[in-house]
């Protein structure tokens, strides 16, 4: 079931990607980003950052959902605001949080309608995208990986896209910065997936755990949710550059 | 949707969802300059007694059409709501109305009775329209000054708006278009759809297109009694 | 090398705090310094690349402690491959936990992963904060991976991962800066502040202030700088 994940990756899905620029905006403002290798630089931090965390975030909300409907204990809709809440906590930036939420928004809007699904009235209002994402993959009949994927991927094609159109760039260099980030993309996909595994979606961590994972170091305590394991990749410079933007008055993009 | 299937329980997949009810969706476009927010700021003037009234703007960069708005339009700010558009002002009314969408929802709850919402286009060219997922109406608004070859060359604003509107007809003898040659040229391509001639300058209250407007709030009425 | 530090912080007769537990092992003494206060002294060089370092803070309600070092800990690689040296600090505060090491020099060829884990009751306070350069004067940076993960009532209020150094993903030029310093405050509310190359962000009852640049000193002084609007007066009394 490919099509459904093509379609949830497909910037033409009117779920509001298109007016928020990942930050490129104001990147560009603050003259970090201004060629195709800078784009390519920003768009790899994104990447490695807040891509990382969009997809443990999503694959994780895939897990809880197909996992709940195997054994349906009426804990689902618990378990995704506990994942919002981790994802408010990885997301400080309170104009990051409103943008994603923003869109979260906006995809629960097309998601819910183009997807029917019981498991979208467990969502928490106005989720946090990634939240949102995995939701409408497990809505799609699609998986974990699915999820991590469409995560990872639209971490980078919504700013660059956005870059192509403030910096009037030629769209083929774009797309071909896209495509270069393309195994990069795959490896943050399946690290956040493989750290969902870490204790179940809907499980908590048995016994005392201590383990190293992809450079950071990860401590849960016996008990500590799954999210104490997802990805927490942050860059304080997007942080920064949000929330400059977001006081800006002449701003083509909301974020 | 399976043949056994209570038909009570049967949602149409394709209905959107706001035409079942919440106030009427009104779009006015047309390109940069040719009096979009004035006519908005008129309408807003001339119905805000009337009805309970909000309206969005889709600025380009700034929010200078909201700001006119708050001059001249007497509308309370938490009435007003500009949305950014990510440099592509058509996709937002008509390709990816998500963040317009927000912004009507978030009017709504703010003013629950609301009966009436306006949503300006940043300005564009002759092909943007607004998707009817976002609206129930749209106005198209050209000018007398862009030439009275407007109508004539056409294009989705101007041949399938419900409404289009040729404003600063008080400028005609100045450019040296001729009324006539617009109002036939428009009727050609409209197939029925009205076309007003107006001069916001001349008549600030916008009279016709407002009674328009009143037209289309007691048309949706009659639809959802 | 292991290294284990241990102690438990309890309110005592007369609204004074006692320390209950006050226990180390391994390249880390811990000196009592004051009524509430504690400083970890380092026996060794280093911390070394493989070297596991666990701080273990508990604050009970009523009780307060501050933790200090005496120096800035200077991680070296070990010899060959060095693999990372790694630094858990582990709190559960009802109390009130202030805890401001030294900074952290991560020199060239050097791995350092610090974890700060907080848990916090409701009603708990917390400051800490986190110092870092990478490389001495004239030195290729080292590597230095830091993650802060901060819960309260239950709930996680900021969990965060920053890595920087040479291979670090998002540590790529133009901003890929040699100091780095961040504060968390969990206790009284901090609005958004954003400045050179810092920012602050509101939380919950609190705020993170995040700072980079080429030289430690003057990015604390522009992470100082973001904290002019809000000082929380209970803080500042205790600094006195």
């Amino acid at each position: 079931m490919t099509a459904a994940l093509l379609a949830l990756a497909d910037s033409r899905l009117p779920a509001g990607g298109h007016t928020h620029s990942g930050g490129v905006e104001q990147a560009i403002a603050a003259g970090i980003v201004g060629d195709p290798r800078s784009l390519e630089g920003f768009l790899r931090r994104r990447l490695e950052t807040s891509g990382a965390v969009a997809g443990g975030l999503a694959a994780a909300a895939c897990r809880a959902v197909t996992e709940a409907e195997a054994v349906p204990d009426g804990g689902l809709a618990r378990v995704l605001v506990a994942l919002d809440a981790e994802a408010d906590a990885r997301t400080p930036s309170p104009a990051l949080r409103a943008a994603a939420r923003q869109q979260g928004r906006g995809l629960v809007r097309v998601g819910r309608r183009a997807w029917p699904h019981p498991v979208w009235d467990a969502l928490p209002g106005h989720p946090h995208h990634p939240v949102a994402l995995g939701v409408a993959a497990a809505a799609g009949d699609l998986t974990a990986r699915d999820a991590a994927a469409a995560a990872a991927y639209l971490a980078i094609t919504g700013p660059a896209t956005a870059a192509q159109r403030l910096l009037a760039m030629d769209p083929i260099t774009v797309a071909t910065v896209t495509a270069r980030l393309g195994p990069d993309v795959d490896a943050v996909a399946a690290d956040a997936l493989a750290r969902t595994g870490q204790g179940g979606a809907t499980a908590t961590v048995s016994g005392d755990h201590r383990t190293e994972v992809t450079g950071a170091v990860s401590w849960a305590p016996a008990g500590a949710a799954v999210g104490t394991w997802l990805p927490a990749d942050t860059d304080p410079l997007m942080d920064l550059l949000a929330e400059v933007h977001t006081a800006r008055g002449d701003r083509y993009f909301a974020s | 949707m399976p043949p056994d299937h209570n038909l009570d329980d049967y949602v149409d997949p394709y209905e959107p969802g706001h035409r079942h009810g919440g106030p009427l969706r009104v779009g006015l476009g047309g390109p940069v300059g040719s009096g979009k927010t004035a006519l908005a700021a008129a309408l807003c003037r001339t119905l805000g007694a009337e009805y309970d009234l909000a309206v969005v703007t889709n600025d380009i960069y700034t929010t200078e059409d909201a700001d006119f708005l708050r001059r001249n339009a007497v509308l309370p700010d938490d009435r007003i709501e500009a949305v950014q558009t990510g440099c592509c002002p058509h996709t937002a009314i008509r390709d990816d109305i998500t963040a317009n969408l927000d912004a009507v929802e978030l009017l709504e709850s703010r003013h629950p009775g609301l009966e009436l919402v306006l949503v300006e286009s940043g300005g564009d060219n002759l092909t943007a329209s607004f998707s009817y997922g976002l609206v129930d109406v749209q106005v198209f608004v050209v000018d007398v000054a862009g030439g009275d070859k407007v109508p004539r060359k056409g294009g989705p604003g101007v041949t399938s708006a419900d409404l289009l509107v040729v404003n600063k007809t008080d400028l005609a003898p100045m450019v040296g278009a001729d009324l006539g040659v617009m109002r036939r040229d428009s009727d050609a391509v409209r197939g029925g759809k009205p076309t007003f001639l107006i001069s916001l300058r001349e008549d600030p209250a916008a009279t016709q297109v407002a009674e328009w407007v009143r037209e289309q709030v007691r048309a949706r009425a009659v639809a959802h009694a | 090398m292991r290294t284990l530090v241990e102690v438990v912080a309890r309110p005592g007769p007369g609204g004074r705090t006692v320390l209950p537990v006050v226990r180390a092992s391994g390249q880390l003494a811990v000196r009592r310094t004051g009524p509430t206060t504690v400083h970890l002294v380092a026996t060794a060089f280093g911390p070394l690349g493989g070297d596991d370092a666990e701080i273990r803070l508990v604050v009970e309600e009523g009780a307060r402690l501050s933790v200090r070092t005496v120096a800035a800990a200077v991680v070296l690689p070990a010899r060959g491959e060095s693999p990372a040296s790694v630094q858990r600090v582990l709190a559960e505060v009802a109390g009130e936990l202030d805890l401001q090491p030294e900074p952290t020099v991560v020199t060239a060829g050097a791995q350092h992963r610090a974890l700060l884990h907080a848990v916090l009751a409701d009603g708990a306070r917390l400051t800490a904060t986190e110092q870092v350069q990478l490389g001495r004067t004239g030195e290729e940076p080292g590597r230095w991976t830091g993650t802060t993960r901060v819960e309260r009532a239950g709930l996680p209020v900021l969990h965060t991962t920053v890595g920087l150094g040479p291979g670090a993903p998002a540590w790529l030029p133009p901003v890929a800066p040699r100091a780095y310093a961040s504060t968390v405050h969990l206790g009284a509310a901090g609005t958004r502040e954003v400045g050179d190359d810092a920012v602050r962000l509101p939380l919950v009852d609190g705020w993170v202030a995040t700072a980079w640049g080429d030289r430690l000193i003057p990015t604390l002084t522009r992470l100082a700088a973001l904290d002019r609007v809000t000082h929380d007066p209970a803080l500042l009394e205790d600094a006195r």
